[in-house]
Order: C-alpha cells, then structure tokens, then sequence
C-alpha cells in the first residue's frame, strides 16, 4: 500500500513537474488568443443583442449591429495570450436607439478560462442591467448584462486590424494645494491602440493657469503638475484636452479646490 | 464417503510421464525458493512431494499449474510445455493450490457453473454426481462466505473433479480439516489413485504420504533431498524407537542388558524406550514374553520414514544448502 | 464429512480427454454474472437512473442560478440547459468516479479474494479472462452514461420543459435541434469515460487492491481538472484525459466546430491503447504467489 502511494504520488509530482518545465519552456502557448477574441466576442454578443431586442421587442438583426471589437490582456506590457480573468475589449456596433460614447466604443470585461469559454460583461449605460421590462411588462433576466460564449480554439489567428482609441480621462475629484501653493492632477489613460498624448489646458475661468503635455501607456496612470502657481481664492479649476493621439473627455472638467 | 460403484472416468494416457519437471530454478529476489528441481511422475501413479513449510512444494506446485514462471527449467505436463501449449497444459489436469478460494458473495453452484464456463463446459449430470461424491448437495445453494474450511476445501475437491482430469495436483489436502475430515480426505485421494488417476500429492505430513504414495520426492530449502519409492525410504529409515510399557520394568531392564543389540532406556517420564533394529527388537520382545514379563503397551514414538524426513530436513549443513545426498549418507553412517 | 449413500452411477471410460475450447463469450458470461451479484453495479446503475430526478427538481427550484457553469444562467428555467448544466458536472468527477467502481475493482477484487488460483487454472488463458473483464468493464461504463444520459434528458424535459436553447455562441437553437445536439454532447463524453475505465483497469491490475483501483482514477481526474485549468500550458491540457470531455463546447457554437472533438478521440484512443496495453503485460506476466 505504501509504495501504492508513492508511486502515485511520484507520478503526480511528475506531471507537475513537466507542466512547470513546459510553462518555462513554452513560454505561455495558448490557444486563447487575442485575434481568436476579437472574432468570437462580437458574434456572441450581437446573437446576444439580437435577444435582448427580441425580448424589449425591437427587430434587430446581428449583421446589421456591425459588431466588431479590440481586446487587450492586462495592459500593454503582457502579451495577449492565455486565459485569464483581466482581459479587456472594446466594442462598438451600430444601433439607432443606442448611440456609442464620443470616443466610439464600450469597454467589456471578459474572464477567459483554458477551456476556450469566455464570460463578457459591458457598460450598463450601453447594454441594460440586469433586469429588464419585457413587452408584457414583467421583469426577465437581462440577457446582456452577462454573457458566456465559447470559441473554436482552431480558428484563425490572423489579426483583426480593430484599433480604437486609449480614452484619456481626468480622474481627481478635488484638488489640494501643496507647500508650494501649486497642485497637481490625477489623470488615466484607458485599454485601447498606442495609449494617449496630448495637452491639457487649466484654466481659472478667465486666467489661462498653463498648459501641462501628457503622454502616457494605455491602462496606466499618472500625475500632471500646474505649472503655475494657484493664485488665491481660486475656487475651481477647469480643464480642457486636446488629444494628439487618443480620445479625451467630450467637455473640459471642473475641479473644485479643496478649502485650506 | 464415496460410494463404493462412484469410478472417475478413466482416460488411456499416450505418455508414460504425466509431469516432467527439468531443472527448474525459482528466485524471489534474494530468496531461492526453488533450487534445480527435477520430479518425473509417471502416469498412473501416486506421487508425494515432501517437506517443511517453505521448503518449495508449494512454488513447484505453482510453476506446474502456470500460476508462476519459473527462472529456469521445463515443466512438461502430459509431454506439453507453457511456452508451446498454453492453458492447453492444464487439459486433463485440476487441482488445488493451498486452500481453495471461490467467490464468497456466489453460491456455490454458481461459482462451479462459473468455473465450467471457463472449462468450456461439462457433460450433463455431471455436477449433480460430484455433488453426491463430495457431499455438498444439501448446501450448494448457499453463499460461499458462509461455509466452513471442510465445505470449501470439499467444493475445491469438486471444482477439480468437474474437469474431469487424467492429473489431480492436491497441494497439502488435509491442511485445516478436522480429524474426521481428514480421514474422508485420505479416502477419497485412495480411492480416486486406485481408479487409475495420476495423483501428484504434497504435504508435509508424512503419515499421509507414507498411507497413499507410491514415489515420493523430499524437499528441504528449494533443493531435492531425497527422490524414491516409498519401500527404498523405508528401508534407510532409522530405528526410532518404541516405548514399552510392562508390568515389570525392573526385570525388562536386566532382560535388555543380555541383548546387546538393543538399547533399553528409561525415559524421564519413567517409560521404557527401546531402540534397535527390528529383528533384534523382536527377539528382545520374545525374551520378555518367556520370562513372564507381560507387555502392557509397545508403541512406536514415530513411523521410521517421520524419523528419517525429521532428519533429512532438520540437519543444518554449514556449507549452505549443499548437497543433500551426502548429508544422508553421513547421517546413516 | 459423512458417508452417503449414493444410488448407483454407471459411467463409460471415454478413450481420451474432451477436448474442450471455451471461448471469449464464456468467460465473458462468468465476468458479468459476477458482477450482476454485486450490490454496488446495481446500486450505481440505479442511481445513474435514479439520482438526476432530484438533482433537476432542486435546480429547477433554485432562485439564483448557478452562473459559474456554462449553461448554469439558463438552467433554472430551461430544460436543454439544465441538461448541459448536469453534463459538465458529471464530467468533473462523477464519470471517472462512476466507471472506476466496476473497472478499478474488476482485477483486484480477484486478489482480494484470493481466487486468481482459481480462475486461471481452468482451460481459459489469461489473455482470454483479461479480454472478459476489460469488455465487461467497458460494457459496463456505456449503460451508466446511456442511463445518466437519457435519464437527465429525460427529466429535465419533462420537469422544466422543452423551450429554444440559448448556444455558445448567443444564438437561438430550436427545440428540435437542441434535443439532437444535448444528445450529442452526452454522446461525446464516451470516449473520454472508456479512457478512464481503462486507467481504472491499468490501476486495478498493477496495484492489486480495489480501493487504489476505485479512488485512484478518480483522484488523477482531478488533478488532471485541476492543471488543465492552468494557463500557458497549452501543450500538455490537449494531452490530458479530461479535456475531452469539453469538447463538446463546439456542438453548440455558431458555426459548430469539430476540432477538439477528433482531437479528443485520438487522445482517448491513445490513453486507452497505452493504458490497457501496459495492464495487459501485467496481467500475463505476473506470478500469483498470494491466494
């Protein structure tokens, strides 16, 4: 009976063993790629859209929805390859009585297993939530909200060519003055194709308070300073940006100032 | 037990050798369990294997019966090999290895009908007669957990029977029966040997052996310690002694000291023991009767072939397992 | 033992020995005749039939579905789903679990009981008796799924109702076809369950106990889940035996796609050929030193 188990267990440690010496060798082969996503994800989702449609009873047809869709794993610095729950695709489709945001595109969330399954979630203001009225007016499971769909790990790994653009957005609610009287901005740069550059220009409503450049990665963040001084009794701070590469923001963003 | 007009059906054999057993060698890691046997059974006979537990009749047995390869040797079985025959070996040969083992959760009909399967059948009537032989007949419907040692070891005897077999290899047959049993055992293999059966028996009781074989073959540690007829063993046996009881020890005494050829001993437990070769023994005796000294009980402390097996495979040879037919010429020295 | 008297026998002395040849279907007839004496087959094809009736009617019930499971969100109210929901449950562990008791016990149990003497001492090989208990294991693994299938098809049917079935790929499947394609993925799950059956058997011989033969195939399809859920080892997931039993994933995407489904078959082919091989040289080779 012991040497049962040992020998089990030996062929155990084995398989692990190989798995671990295939993991450094092979580098992280899969078949979840991201060209693979890029194709599946919008079929799922307009035969998806398709039912929601049918249930809120509208007519909608999948080709019609012109679905197509960019994914990134984890940012730019991982490669788009294999399972995961961090993958990220932006999708922007057709449809009269949903317009897309300015910057074209909805962002879906997807958690990928191994198995070539994927489960997609998107932006409620886009799809619904999870429940929605149908035509006799009672409450169903949204079948948009959340979505599983599965793809052929054989199909065709040519890339898409789908790029949309990083979304460059300002994300501090108030802002502090320092020591030095000055403050500074936190802003991001969302998933998308080569990431955001551009300039942001502060303004005081009527006093130009600099314009401060930015380039940053897609799914990464950072700091700008003023490059002025606060004058006193500032009470908000308006900013406006111009992308170079990237979308921005559709109007400026005013932050107030935090009272000392 | 059997009925007296109960034959086993009786086939010609075409070989005079019902087993062949050539050098055959058997090592279980360090342990040579089997050390260049060589046995020839000749068909029609009753063969004994003797020897002591772990002396390597039960591996032979095993090797006969394909259960285990043997390193080195033939086995020929009926002039077939495994290696040219197969199972086709065991055609005509059944038997049983130590104590039989059936399916406890099958009754034992249907553990016999299964193993008749195996067989590829049996001729009509027949399991209802060895039933009646073995005397099974009233339990056979009962689950094979239930029964006691006697009834398995009896549905083994009949499992072997339904082959219908020219070979029955009986491995330590009476081994766990009670008294009773054993009787009606030793029976049986009597009556099944005279009815022309070849009967390669093994035991290490040499009583059983002494009652019912024609040759017998000693083992001791894996090697060969003495092959022959049972009358050549009986006559290197040694003397083993008597015990005498009589109702005057004193005179048997002064009797025993006028018959130098006999030794007369008193024995802690205050018996006569009496040892000698027989004719001198017998005279000795005679001399008690003429000289009134009545005889109360004259016994053999054990069969002379026991006293000679005792000595064949007790002696312990510095030298390793050496060569055992020395060591019986030293001891009969 | 007592004398009996017996009435009179009249025999005739046959000239030689009958030759008799049993072939693979007797030895096949004893196998299954044992097993069919044995409370656990009956018991686990019973609860195959059995079992799926409650497990539908709770799941029917539940108000939150089960999200996690491929087909789990539609699985409360619609009975395609539910089958599918079932299906991928039984592929984690119960199939490996279900075939693993009759084909991890079918060699040991002989060295439990200690009649190996008694079986290969009779006129049939140990080829022959190898064959027998390998198809009776095998025969024995395609009822169970022919019963788990049909029996949870069945109820969910009948309990939750016939209604289009969403595919993995969002669309619409009508009833008709969605019966055809569940049937189907049942169907796919054979291959991978025979290649366990002769795991089971490989471990059965080698091992000599039951226990092992039962608990070990069961405890590798675990681990084989388990490292195929990993990422970025591509290579060594399309050799394990588990992952055939998704590869009926592709039956229900639009377009339907085959490809894991061949891949899967040669994979099982391969498991199975290796497996039962080495437990064959086993078996024959072995020395029965025990009983």
């Amino acid at each position: 009976m012991r040497r049962t188990i040992l020998v089990l267990v030996v062929a155990l440690a084995a398989i692990l063993g190989l798995g671990t010496a295939v993991i450094a060798v092979g580098g992280g082969a899969s078949n979840v790629t991201r060209a693979r996503l890029e194709k599946s994800l919008p079929t799922v989702f307009a035969n998806t859209y398709v039912n929601q449609a049918h249930i809120l009873g509208r007519h909608v047809t999948a080709r019609s929805l012109h679905a197509k869709a960019m994914c990134d794993k984890h940012g730019p610095d991982v490669a788009d390859v294999g399972p995961g729950g961090d993958w990220v695709c932006l999708m922007s489709w057709t449809d009269p009585q949903v317009p897309m945001p300015p910057e074209g595109y909805g962002k879906f969330e997807l958690n990928v297993h191994s198995n070539d399954c994927f489960t997609a979630g998107g932006p409620s203001k886009l799809t619904g939530f999870l429940t929605i009225t149908d035509t006799r007016g009672k409450e169903v499971t949204n079948p948009l909200f959340e979505f599983d769909g599965c793809f052929d790990p054989g199909a065709d790994n040519t890339p898409t060519g789908v790029f949309f653009p990083s979304l460059f957005a300002v994300t501090s609610t108030t802002l502090t003055r320092d020591a030095k009287g000055g403050t500074s901005l936190k802003v991001n740069c969302g998933t998308g194709a080569h990431g955001c550059a551009g300039t942001v220009v502060a303004s005081d409503g009527n006093v130009n308070l600099g314009s401060m450049p930015y380039r940053l990665k897609e799914e990464s963040t950072g700091t700008l300073r003023l490059p002025a001084r606060l004058p006193p009794g500032t009470k908000e701070v308006s900013f406006e940006v111009r992308p170079t590469t990237g979308a921005g923001p559709s109007g400026p963003a005013t932050i107030p100032v935090e009272r000392p | 037990m059997l009925p007296s007009c109960w034959v086993p059906t009786f086939r010609r054999m075409t070989n005079p050798l019902a087993v062949d057993v050539i050098g055959v060698t058997k090592s279980f890691g360090s342990i040579c369990a089997v050390d260049d046997i060589s046995v020839q059974v000749a068909a029609g006979e009753v063969y004994g294997v003797l020897g002591p537990n772990g002396a390597g009749k039960t591996t032979l047995l095993r090797m006969l019966f394909g259960l285990i390869r043997p390193d080195t040797g033939t086995i020929r079985v009926f002039d077939k090999t495994w290696d040219e025959a197969g199972v086709g070996v065991l055609e005509g040969v059944a038997g049983f290895i130590e104590s039989p083992k059936f399916y406890p959760y099958l009754t034992g009909r249907q553990n016999l009908e299964g193993l008749t399967l195996l067989d590829g059948g049996i001729r009509p009537g027949l399991l209802e007669e060895i039933l009646d032989v073995v005397d099974l007949a009233d339990r056979i419907d009962r689950k094979v957990g239930g029964y006691s040692y006697g009834m398995r070891q009896r549905l083994g005897v009949a499992a072997s029977l339904l082959r219908e077999p020219m070979l029955l290899v009986l491995d330590e047959p009476a081994n766990g029966l009670d008294p009773a049993g054993i009787r009606d055992m030793r029976a049986l293999v009597k009556r099944l040997a005279g009815s022309g059966l070849t009967v390669l028996l093994s035991s290490h009781d040499m009583d059983e052996v002494e009652e019912i074989c024609d040759n017998v073959t000693i083992l001791d540690r894996g090697a060969v310690a003495f092959h022959g007829t049972i009358a050549e063993l009986r006559t290197m046996a040694p003397d083993p002694g008597h015990v005498l009881s009589t109702t005057d020890d004193e005179r048997a005494l002064v009797i025993g000291a006028h018959h130098p050829t006999v030794t007369v001993t008193r024995d802690p437990e205050a018996a006569l023991v009496v040892t000698g070769p027989r004719t001198e023994v017998s005279a000795y005796v005679a001399a008690l009767v003429r000289a009134d000294v009545d005889l109360l009980g004259f016994t053999a402390t054990r069969t002379p072939l026991e006293a000679l097996f005792f000595m064949l495979t007790d002696t312990t040879s510095a030298n390793g397992s050496g060569r055992h037919t020395d060591r019986l010429q030293e001891a009969l020295r | 033992m007592t004398a009996t008297q017996a009435a009179p026998l009249t025999r005739e002395a046959p000239a030689q020995a009958p030759r008799r040849h049993p072939g693979l279907g007797a030895a096949l007839r004893f196998e299954v005749r044992k097993l069919r004496a044995q409370y656990r087959a009956w018991a686990v094809l019973l609860g195959a039939v059995l079992a799926p009736i409650p497990i539908v009617v709770i799941i029917h019930g539940q108000s939150r579905p089960p999200k996690d499971t491929l087909f789990g969100r539609f699985a409360t109210d619609n009975g395609f789903a539910l089958t599918l929901l079932v299906l991928g449950f039984a592929t984690q562990w119960l199939l490996p679990l279900l075939t693993a008791i009759v084909a991890g016990d079918v060699f040991a149990s002989e060295d439990q009981h200690g009649t190996w003497k008694t079986v290969l001492t009779r006129s049939t090989s140990r080829a022959r008796i190898f064959w027998a208990k390998t198809l009776t294991a095998g025969g024995f693994a395609v009822l169970l799924l022919v019963l788990l299938a049909a029996s949870t098809i069945v109820s969910s049917l009948l309990i939750v109702g016939s209604q289009p079935l969403i595919g993995l790929s969002g669309q619409t499947i009508a009833a008709g076809t969605a019966l055809k394609l569940v049937t189907a993925s049942w169907a796919s799950t054979l291959a991978p369950t025979l290649g366990f059956t002769c795991l089971a058997i490989l471990l059965s011989v080698w091992s000599r106990n039951p226990a092992v033969g039962i608990a070990a195939p069961v405890v590798l399809g675990m681990v084989m889940g388990l490292v195929g859920g990993l990422g970025g080892i591509e290579a060594i997931r399309s050799l394990l035996l588990t992952t055939p039993f998704e590869a009926w994933h592709g039956l229900l995407t639009q377009p339907r796609f085959t490809g894991p489904l061949v891949d899967g078959l040669l994979v099982c082919g391969a498991w199975s050929v290796l497996s039962l091989g080495a437990a064959f040289l086993m078996h024959r080779r072995r020395d029965i030193t025990g009983g």
